[in-house]
């Protein structure tokens, strides 16, 4: 039995039937193909976005790769690592940041993510007790800026522009930044903390806790220094003293300093003090992280190359005291004369040809100031002999102004001016060291009255001095000036020194005796028809005064 | 960045690391020769399979050998743009030399910008404290300060 031969149209069916079930596998197969081809060019596009991205933050970042065994080839095991190695030594002792290692998540898209930490990132904030919160003026609002539009960028999987691509490593880069900053602020905070540890002279510790401590500068002055979450937009609060007693992880000294720390509604009231001297804890804050940092990197640099240290800007210079100890002494320092600048400045409201002028030192811990005392040309004896010349006033010492230096170191005050008698020489009673400078220190309390004798003994010798110009027989004492009549009485001008006189800190007497009376009793004498009141009087009514008592005294001499 | 300690020591580590990465140099190549490879017969194969034959015979076999070969060759090129992955890796962590100029080249930069902010901070603070004395002095000869005694 043999099989029929098939016809040739048979044979052309089969084969157009094998031939069309062929083409359709290879359709399938070129579909497939496309597919492929289009995943594979997605992915490469992915791989470029993300390997792109990753190249561009390690310019900035340390990048590490895990080798984690779960994850296969090609896989991201990256991390950033925002541990700076500078302050590895320093904080051998402290808590390891839990935010310095950053993990590195690539989305399916190909867009770089990081995975925020779990723990919010930290700030320091300053401030100090009874503190007004409204008072804080730094901006918080700058976190969590960028998770909003993260997820948009995540929501869109295809299609990301180049320019989608480039905001979201800016994106990366700030929220890395913002890490970075947040660990170094931690690392600070625990340096404190460990510098806390060593007793400071006048500085003793409050309160205590894993994220926050209280120091107590002086008698007056409490600070407190909080680890602030991000987005904590009112910053540190109040904590009720029975609420949080129970955090045993806290690092919680003991109970007693705990409520110490605690400042609870009751003491609230006490510690309402009068806050407007109080130098800006912003500044403060920056301040703060400054020496640290310079500290830190100071050490850092001699460590690496044993070269001799740099002197660092604002550090003390002794180190006996550290870090924190020359940070609460700035504090105690812009507090202090903050009062100084009030005491002088209700002065020179009190005075009206003083003026006060501020000499900038670029110390955190030295203040200066400067009384300045210019007598105007109307009466002014150089503005209207225009014939004697400069040398004619430098040679006999005549004087157009008078500087009176305050300078705060700390809370030491040292006030040094011309033109004021010195006490020596006021015993001795000769006029040629009275002109000398002088130079001495005092206290907040006395610092009114100093500047007072100062200023008005300054007005005394200028007054002296253009009475010997118009040839009056006079001398001057203290704050005193003498002009000689006949039978040998004597005229006196006498000034009177009161820093609470609301009309005029400086007021002016004359006295008609041997010059004996002082001018603190005057006011309780009275006038008496020995002693006139004469008012707070302006230098140039008392110019005309001293002319016109130059003129008396003059025809008292002839007749 | 793990092989930084490797490569920086003594000869002895170098040696070992230039090693290592001769060996996965050799890996890699021999990965791409397998992969291309792969690619080649395949498509051969498949060539070979997409020939009409007479008479048409096993289609449902044919059909299994085309998906299969097809799959081979898109695993094959997969496997490709892994490499390629691992490649852009090594080049990330692995260029010692391009990373360190690169740390350098960031060094100077921020010296500059510390020294320039630092010039900026002295000429702020010039200008703050010029322009308070200034200021002090326009207020002492003004009108207000001469009329508040009067």
């Amino acid at each position: 039995m043999q099989r029929p031969k098939p016809l040739p149209t048979e044979v052309l069916s089969d084969l157009a039937v094998s031939a069309a079930t062929k083409l359709q596998r290879l359709r399938h197969l070129g579909r497939y193909f496309k597919q492929s081809s289009k995943a594979m060019e997605q992915q490469v596009s992915r791989d470029a976005r993300f390997y792109g991205s990753l190249i561009r933050l390690q310019q900035n970042w340390k990048v590490k790769r895990q080798r984690v065994a779960a994850m296969g080839p090609g896989s991201e095991g990256f991390s950033f690592d925002l541990l700076d190695n500078s302050f590895v030594d320093l904080t051998a002792l402290s808590r390891p940041s839990s935010i310095s290692t950053v993990r590195v998540d690539h989305h399916y898209s190909g867009i770089l993510s990081i995975q925020r930490p779990q723990k919010l990132c930290r700030f320091i904030s300053l401030r100090f007790i009874g503190a007004d919160p409204s008072c804080k003026q730094k901006s918080i609002s700058r976190k969590k800026i960028y998770s909003l539009a993260e997820h948009h960028r995540a929501a869109k999987t295809e299609a990301l522009t180049d320019e989608e691509v480039n905001e979201c490593v800016k994106d990366t880069h700030s929220i890395l930044c913002e890490i970075h900053q947040s660990t170094f602020e931690e690392q600070v905070f625990d340096m404190v903390n460990h510098e806390t540890y060593n007793p400071l002279p006048g500085i003793s510790v409050t309160g205590m806790r894993e994220d926050f401590l209280q120091l107590a500068i002086g008698q007056e002055t409490s600070v407190c220094l909080w680890l602030v979450p991000s987005g904590k937009e009112d910053g540190p609060q109040m904590v009720d003293p029975k609420g949080d007693s129970q955090n045993g992880e806290s690092g919680l000294l003991n109970s007693d300093s705990m409520d110490l720390a605690i400042v609870g509604d009751d003491q609230h009231d006490f510690f309402k003090m009068n806050l407007s001297g109080m130098p800006n804890p912003v500044s403060l804050e920056i301040y703060l992280l400054f020496i640290f940092h310079e500290n830190v990197l100071a050490r850092a640099r001699e460590r690496r190359s044993c070269a001799t240290r740099a002197q660092v800007p604002g550090e003390p210079a002794d180190g006996s005291c550290g870090v924190l100890g020359h940070f609460c002494m700035t504090v105690a320092h812009r507090i202090f004369s903050n009062k100084v600048l009030s005491e002088l400045e209700s002065l020179v409201n009190g005075v009206p040809y003083l003026q006060l002028l501020s000499h900038p030192t670029w110390h955190s811990r030295t203040s200066s100031w400067s009384l300045f005392l210019k007598f105007p040309q109307s009466v002014l004896h150089a503005g209207r002999r225009s014939k004697i010349s400069d040398n004619h006033h430098l040679k006999h010492g005549m004087r157009s102004q008078f500087h009176t230096k305050v300078v705060v170191k700390d809370d030491q005050i040292n006030v040094s001016g011309e033109g004021a008698p010195s006490i020596i020489c006021s015993f001795r009673g000769s006029s040629d060291d009275i002109c000398s400078l002088n130079s001495f220190g005092c206290d907040l309390e006395d610092l009114p009255m100093i500047l007072l004798q100062q200023v008005a003994s300054q007005v005394i010798r200028w007054l002296h001095e253009e009475a010997l110009v118009v040839g009056m027989k006079a001398s001057r004492d203290f704050l005193c000036l003498y002009f000689g009549l006949d039978h040998g009485d004597t005229l006196g001008l006498v000034a009177h020194v009161d820093p609470d006189d609301v009309n005029g800190c400086i007021s002016w007497w004359v006295v008609m005796d041997d010059g004996s009376a002082e001018g603190k009793n005057l006011t309780y004498y009275g006038e008496s028809e020995s002693r006139r009141f004469l008012g707070h009087l302006s230098l140039e009514a008392l110019y005309a005064t001293v002319m016109d008592l130059a003129s008396l005294c003059s025809i008292g001499g002839i007749h | 960045m793990s092989k930084a300690g490797a490569s920086g020591a003594g000869s002895g580590p170098t040696a070992a690391a230039a090693a290592a990465a001769a060996q996965k140099q050799k890996a890699l190549l021999q990965r791409v020769d397998t992969d291309v490879a792969n690619i080649v017969d395949n498509f051969n194969l498949l060539i070979n399979v997409a020939r009409v034959t007479d008479p048409p015979i096993r289609n449902s076999q044919e059909a299994f050998q085309m998906d299969m070969r097809a799959a081979r060759m898109v695993q094959a090129a997969d496997s490709l743009l892994k490499l390629v992955s691992e490649l852009k890796q090594n080049a990330i962590f692995s260029g010692f030399a391009s990373l360190n100029e690169n740390v350098d080249r960031r060094i100077e930069v921020f010296k500059q910008l510390e020294e320039s902010t630092e010039r900026l901070l002295e000429k702020i603070g010039e200008e703050a404290a010029a322009s308070l004395k200034e200021l002090e002095t326009h207020y002492y000869s003004s009108v207000l300060r001469t009329c508040q005694h009067d």
